[in-house]
């Protein structure tokens, strides 16, 4: 990947506001079918930050990630992105987020072209310089041979490596990746870390959801747990690792979620 | 262009583009199935039947056939469109940016009327070349048109918005609408149904529909003109506060 991007800020903060990328203050979501997947949700991630927010399944990252993009309606509690309330002032709100969902959720009718000026257009790019983004983010991502075939075509990759692209369309200053590694082969993987921790250097705030602990532990400065719908304990790897008395991460998570007998430390004593 | 516009054209050429990569199915097919309801209600049937109310019968079918056209095309559209969307969860990347419930109503109600537009279009222009059609309220006819091809845009909205599976559009097509086109006098005039079916007919809000766009073509209706206008017009009004509260509420779009 060859790509220099040029960040622009899409959004300026509000006025007066301290510049967190993301303040969620309280944050409850509650389903019509009655489940509760966010139960009060508290959460701080400044501007420039390398973010992780990992959890067991089920236990409200997706459903947080929805809440800052419009997907969901938050029952109750706010969120402000760069100052922007999320709801009041989705525009704005919206318009400094770039979101590479967990699902590949391309559509089939569109070419890899057309997947990324629409959705420069919807974010009210002109004409002019979406065509030099998508061309310029198609040529980073090697997706430029294949730009004019529809993305029903396109491997899991590959598929993969366009979602981040249409993510990084608008030139967002705050990226959320949702589990962006599920799925795609080692290379790929050290490709993507590769290409966010250039971006994150370059001033994107970055919030990344991950089934793989040495994922966030390599990218994040730092991290959150999340389980139940609440925010348990946050803090760099090392700090985590240290509310829970253990050496790493990994046991950290294990503790969190009640499985510590899986602990490798356990499972080397177990066989020897 | 403000952000606004963009926003905007883009939500309308994402709807538009897609029809037209499938113009075999969403063009070619309802035009093709116009011309054998001309060939079939025209030339075959019509030539067993001399008048109806002094039109040939064939120029008394076409304008319900015109009308149809855009209301089936502007209903399918739209509902398909957003249901295949929600499938893919392609929706999200439209929910997700700073698009307005109004801006993504427009835009995906936009879709489906041009489409029936330009079917409706295509046959008024291929029937005019068959038949003598006249044109004897223009004001009325593209005032009736545009807005029967609003209602039905709209109605496709709703059911996309509201279905969970393809079969939920493929009932409200087939089990409610095309009832409805058909029995509301498309083929036949009301007055010549034998009671209680001449009033069943008026009951149907189609009827009234198909009677503004004959008399924008022919100049003969069996209903108001006015009050058909202002009912319409009314039901499309209300038909749009419905989608636009859906939008703003996230109805079966957002969880």
């Amino acid at each position: 990947m060859a790509f220099e991007p040029q960040h622009r800020p899409a959004t300026p903060p509000a006025q007066g506001s301290d510049a967190a990328a993301l303040q969620i203050t309280g944050l409850v979501k509650e389903y019509p079918t009655g489940t509760r997947a966010l139960q009060g949700v508290d959460l701080r991630i400044a501007d420039g930050q390398f973010f992780g927010l990992l959890g067991p399944n089920g236990a409200g990252k997706s459903t947080l990630i929805h809440c800052t993009t419009g997907l969901a309606t938050p029952t109750s509690g706010s969120i402000a992105v760069f100052g922007h309330d999320a709801v009041a002032n989705y525009g704005q709100a919206r318009a400094a987020v770039g979101l590479a969902p967990q699902d590949l959720n391309l559509d089939h009718f569109l070419t890899l072209e057309e997947t990324l000026d629409f959705h420069g257009g919807y974010f009210g790019m002109r004409k002019k310089d979406r065509r030099e983004r998508a061309a310029e983010l198609l040529e980073a991502f090697s997706l430029t041979a294949k730009r004019h075939d529809r993305t029903r075509t396109l491997s899991g990759g590959m598929k993969r490596r366009l979602i981040l692209a249409r993510a990084l369309m608008h030139r967002p200053r705050f990226l959320i990746l949702d589990e962006p590694t599920a799925g795609v082969d080692v290379e790929l993987r050290l490709e993507l870390w590769h290409y966010v921790q250039r971006i994150n250097a370059e001033g994107t705030t970055i919030l990344l959801t991950t089934h793989y602990l040495e994922e966030a532990e390599q990218l994040c400065s730092r991290i959150a747990f999340i389980n139940h719908g609440q925010i348990v304990a946050e803090g760099t790897s090392a700090e985590l690792a240290a509310t829970y008395e253990v050496e790493t991460l990994e046991d950290a998570y294990l503790e969190l979620v009640g499985r510590k007998e899986l602990s490798r430390g356990m499972v080397s004593e177990v066989s020897s | 262009m403000t952000a606004a516009q963009i926003r905007f054209t883009s939500l309308l050429r994402r709807e538009c583009s897609r029809f037209m990569k499938i113009k075999r199915q969403t063009v070619g097919a309802p035009l093709l199935e116009t011309f054998l309801y001309i060939s079939v209600f025209g030339a075959a049937l019509g030539s067993r039947i001399s008048t109806l109310h002094g039109y040939d019968y064939v120029v008394f079918v076409v304008p319900g056939l015109i009308m149809m056209a855009w209301a089936i095309n502007a209903f399918s559209n739209n509902a398909s469109s957003i249901l295949q969307q929600k499938f893919q969860r392609a929706i999200d990347d439209q929910l997700s940016s700073p698009a307005s419930p109004l801006e993504l109503l427009l835009a995906f109600s936009l879709g489906g009327f041009l489409r029936g537009g330009l079917i409706a279009t295509l046959t008024f222009g291929a029937a005019s070349l068959l038949v003598d059609l006249p044109v004897d309220h223009p004001l009325v006819l593209v005032t009736a048109l545009f807005l029967v091809g609003f209602f039905f845009s709209q109605l496709g909205v709703l059911i996309g918005v509201r279905a969970e599976q393809f079969d939920d559009v493929s009932f409200a097509q087939t089990f409610v609408l095309q009832p409805l086109i058909f029995l509301g006098g498309v083929f036949y005039s009301s007055s010549l149904l034998p009671q209680p079916y001449e009033t069943l007919t008026h009951l149907n809000p189609v009827y009234y529909m198909i009677n503004l766009v004959r008399y924008g073509f022919l100049g003969y209706t069996e209903a108001s003109v006015a009050l058909s206008l202002s009912l319409l017009a009314l039901a499309v009004g209300a038909l749009f506060a419905v989608n636009l509260r859906l939008f703003r509420t996230g109805y079966k779009l957002r969880s």
